[in-house]
């Protein structure tokens, strides 16, 4: 009897390591059929959480090439906006060249595209921006720029890579603008240093704007497309030209963290503008 | 038995530096190297065996519970916690050397030290790989991944050893 027992405790360690190597071996079957096993789920519990918010920090790594899938789903979205259109639903005759698939009896108008700011000043009195994509990707004069948050400015010039952008602060900048619920059409400029701040000008004295209104696009300069959001009504009051309201409206865009931004381009800009030259007032 | 201390804080911080960052490394798609397992090298080599199993056994759970994998570690750290010491003397051949040694650079050569790494780190990730791929059958890249894991993390516990003990000057 002593001597089992001298036995067993001089090879212990390979008792335990039988014993250690038929539990891991077990544990390995037992896995195989995973939901099943009451153990992993055991595991499962203690180092979900942990595993967890380690994979949320480790995902904020990727946050930027995610951003940039979302804005290309984002342009793809917004090309198929009701306002990227012509409707022509009561031609006689189809006289358009070039038809959507998804909308046969209507016309591209707009057209999207995006770009990333590489440089930009808001403090100034003259301001501009600078982004990452020219003439090569296809950006010309004149594109409409917007962000996600409202409209930024209208590209000014183009190089072979890259652009510049004359925003909404800048003194000539004028975007043609109307107020929502009444649809009076104005124009917003830029005159202040606050890069938050412009004005809402040539809308007459007797309409009633209210606080909070939406200033939005009105189309009708063929840069942008209708609809898109400016800023809101910040304050109303009359002005010392006595016949139009001095509005001030409050940008939609920040202009401090803008850093994605779209291009939209007036694909009949060309044709439109040749039949507004028979009318030249000037 | 001073170290008791600085050896485990090795086995965790080994550890925690395999679940969250070792693991999300696949290069190639496949390779993954399993640094943890420098921690169980470095152990004592007087330690009991049935401590140095058990210390393993505890490591390749540890490992398993994060990866989802249960058993293929365990088994494998036990495995190679037993197979150590038969290395060891067989590294050592026929030179009679005092039983108190420590397989770190400094003590021994590099040539020791890269079979000693490699030939442990081989047989550990032949048997996560074979196990893990028992049923795909697939040769090729069975061979492949036991190679690349192989190389990639012998290469990782080689350069770490020898920057956590860094050869004297005056042996050169």
């Amino acid at each position: 009897m002593n001597n089992l027992i001298e036995f067993f405790k001089k090879n212990f360690h390979y008792f335990l390591f039988a014993i250690l190597l038929i539990l891991s071996i077990i544990m390995m079957g037992k896995s195989m059929s995973y939901s099943k096993y009451k153990f992993a789920r055991i595991c499962q519990n203690t180092v979900g959480p942990i595993q967890k918010s380690w994979s949320e920090m480790i995902h904020r790594f990727s946050l930027g090439q995610e951003n940039d899938l979302l804005t290309q789903q984002n342009v793809a979205l917004m090309r198929e906006h009701k306002n990227m259109f012509i409707y022509k639903n009561d031609t006689v005759i189809s006289m358009m060249s070039k038809t959507d698939s998804l909308h046969p009896r209507s016309m591209r108008l707009y057209d999207y595209t995006y770009a990333h700011v590489i440089y930009k000043t808001t403090d100034q009195a003259f301001n501009y921006l600078i982004i990452d994509k020219g003439s090569e990707d296809g950006i010309s004069r004149d594109m409409a720029v917007t962000c996600p948050r409202g409209v930024v400015g209208v590209i000014s010039d183009v190089s072979d890579h890259f652009s510049s952008i004359i925003p909404i602060l800048h003194p000539d900048s004028r975007i043609s603008a109307i107020v929502a619920p009444i649809n009076q059409v104005g124009t917003v400029v830029w005159e202040g240093p606050n890069p938050q701040v412009a004005y809402l000008e040539n809308i007459p004295q007797h309409l009633e704007i209210n606080i909070g209104d939406s200033v939005l696009t009105s189309g009708f300069s063929n840069i942008f497309p209708k609809g898109l959001l400016i800023g809101t009504v910040k304050e109303v009051s009359v002005g010392q030209n006595a016949s139009f309201l001095t509005i001030k409206v409050k940008l939609a865009t920040n202009f401090n963290k803008l850093n994605t931004v779209y291009l939209i381009e007036n694909l009949h800009k060309a044709e439109i503008d040749s039949l507004k030259a028979n009318f030249k007032n000037e | 038995m001073n170290n008791v201390a600085s050896n485990i804080l090795r086995i965790i911080i080994v550890l925690l530096l395999q679940v969250f960052i070792c693991n999300l490394i696949h290069l190639f798609g496949f390779i993954t190297p399993a640094i943890y397992i420098l921690g169980l090298l470095l152990l004592p080599l007087e330690l009991p065996k049935s401590v140095q199993y058990l210390i393993g056994f505890c490591c390749g759970l540890f490992v398993d519970m994060f990866t989802h994998t249960l058993g293929f570690n365990t088994a494998a750290c036990t495995i190679i916690m037993f197979i150590r010491p038969y290395i060891v003397k067989a590294l050592n051949g026929r030179k009679t050397s005092d039983s108190v040694e420590r397989p770190i650079p400094g003590v021994k050569d590099f040539k020791w030290l890269i079979s000693y790494v490699g030939v442990l780190t081989l047989v550990h990730q032949s048997l996560i790989v074979m196990l893990e791929t028992m049923k795909f059958h697939n040769f090729l890249y069975t061979f492949i991944a036991i190679i690349g894991n192989t190389v990639l993390t012998t290469f990782l516990i080689l350069c770490t050893e020898y920057i956590f003990y860094p050869v004297q000057g005056k042996n050169k």
